[in-house]
């Protein structure tokens, strides 16, 4: 989850911190702004953030974004902080390599998204299979003890109505089961658009 | 007729109730529809407008008096949000007026682009230049959103129909014709798992619909009418053809 909300904010925080750096403001007073919200996770991450730099607890700048890195789970966050890390402790052009990860995580996202659409194509089919072919035989089986109880039960024997019953009711159980577990693909493999 | 009809399915409590719960349930699920269409429609319209903000700005507009020729030269929801928060804004500050604009909108897009055009007024920054960026960044993700709602709304419907359905019509044809109740065989047990178990399946199906297209939440108030009509549908057909 928060993987997917770090994913939904972080080209907005790039962008916005590329305007705020562009127009002469420092890294601290960014973070201070982003903090403030609007953000979502990011923007709690940071106020948190400069909470324990005011507070004057915690080893610096460089030492916050090294222990946010290891929180952050995805890799756009996590390149965005090593940016900032790497430029708090070798001064380097982050307005320049903001741009220009902003412009890769736009590409990044558009890949995404048709990935996404690609992969998802599948799951109808794979879910309908499931989801109709199981039923349709169960019901069959399901009814199997009343269609045979006349003279054609002579022919062969049955199990008892309740395994059979069972039967088909741990048959439905797997069958929602493996429903919902196809569909899962849509939740796991959001872009967060 | 209604009450006759409600009364053949007296055996099945879990569909009367589901049934009156979707009925409440539609009147929460129309809103957010509605809302949905109505922001779509801003965002839709945002990237072209930033793009021309952009062009007046570049051509020594300030930027108020640029967004106040673009809402006034353009249709759609968008422009005549802003022409009538810039016209409402008697005794206060633009910036006050954008996020009044912003706040009136609902959609987190404009929200966040006035955002930026605050910061960057307080900044002194580009305007161009941002607003130029700005409009294309909005008109890709506008455009993924449109291409992912296209291309996945009707895959999301063929498996809502289907489960909830087709799949409850074609088993109780099946039930229906080789067990017909009317011929003394004894189904009442089967039927009331069948149709729990078409419940349970339109509910994922539902679930699984509305993650594809990335508004599970919307879709939830559609989920008990759904699962009244395909326990319904069962039922109802398996009277129908077997007695």
């Amino acid at each position: 989850m928060r993987k997917l909300e770090e994913k939904r904010e972080l080209l907005y925080v790039i962008r916005t911190l590329d305007v705020l750096m562009s127009s002469g403001v420092g890294l601290e007073a960014a973070l201070l702004t982003i903090g403030k919200g609007g953000y979502g996770i990011i923007s709690e991450d940071f106020s948190s953030l400069m909470k324990r730099l005011r507070k004057g607890n915690s080893g610096g700048l460089d030492k916050e974004l090294k222990s946010l890195t290891k929180k952050a789970e995805s890799a756009g966050y996590k390149r965005l902080l090593n940016t900032l890390y790497t430029n708090v402790t070798q001064n380097t052009d982050l307005v320049e390599t903001l741009k220009k990860q902003g412009t890769r995580m736009e590409e990044e996202r558009s890949e995404e998204v048709e990935k996404y659409i690609q992969e998802l194509g599948g799951v109808p089919e794979t879910l309908l299979s499931i989801g109709m072919i199981g039923p349709i035989i169960l019901s069959i089986v399901g009814l199997v003890p009343q269609l045979m109880s006349g003279d054609l039960g002579s022919f062969m024997s049955l199990p008892d109505p309740a395994v059979i019953s069972t039967v088909v009711n741990i048959g439905l159980i797997l069958t929602l089961v493996g429903m919902a577990l196809v569909g899962l693909k849509a939740h796991t493999k959001d872009p967060g658009l | 007729m209604i009450f006759g009809l409600l009364e053949s399915f007296n055996e099945s409590p879990l569909l009367l109730y589901l049934g009156v719960i979707a009925v409440a349930c539609v009147g929460g699920g129309i809103p957010p529809m509605l809302e949905r269409r109505r922001r779509r429609a801003i965002e839709n319209q945002l990237p072209t407008f930033l793009e021309a903000l952009s062009d007046s700005v570049g051509a020594g507009r300030g930027l108020q008096e640029a967004m106040m020729e673009q809402s006034e030269s353009n249709d759609g929801l968008l422009a005549s949000l802003l022409s009538a928060t810039l016209k409402e804004a008697h005794a206060s500050s633009f910036e006050a007026s954008l996020s009044a604009f912003a706040a009136k909108t609902r959609s987190s897009q404009v929200q966040r682009v006035m955002m930026l055009i605050e910061t960057a007024i307080q900044q002194d920054s580009s305007l161009r230049d941002i607003l130029a960026d700005l409009s294309r960044d909005y008109e890709r993700l506008n455009d993924l959103m449109n291409q992912r709602e296209t291309e996945l709304s009707g895959r999301g419907i063929l498996i809502i129909l289907f489960v909830s359905v087709g799949l409850p019509v074609l088993i109780a044809f099946i039930v229906g014709l080789f067990a017909p109740a009317s011929k003394g065989f004894q189904i009442t047990g089967f039927n009331q798992t069948f149709s729990l178990f078409f419940a349970a399946a339109s509910a994922v199906a539902v679930g699984v619909s509305g993650r594809m297209m990335g508004r599970l939440k919307d879709t939830l108030w559609w989920l008990p009418l759904w699962m009244a009509v395909s326990m319904g549908l069962y039922l109802g057909a398996v009277k129908a053809v077997g007695g």
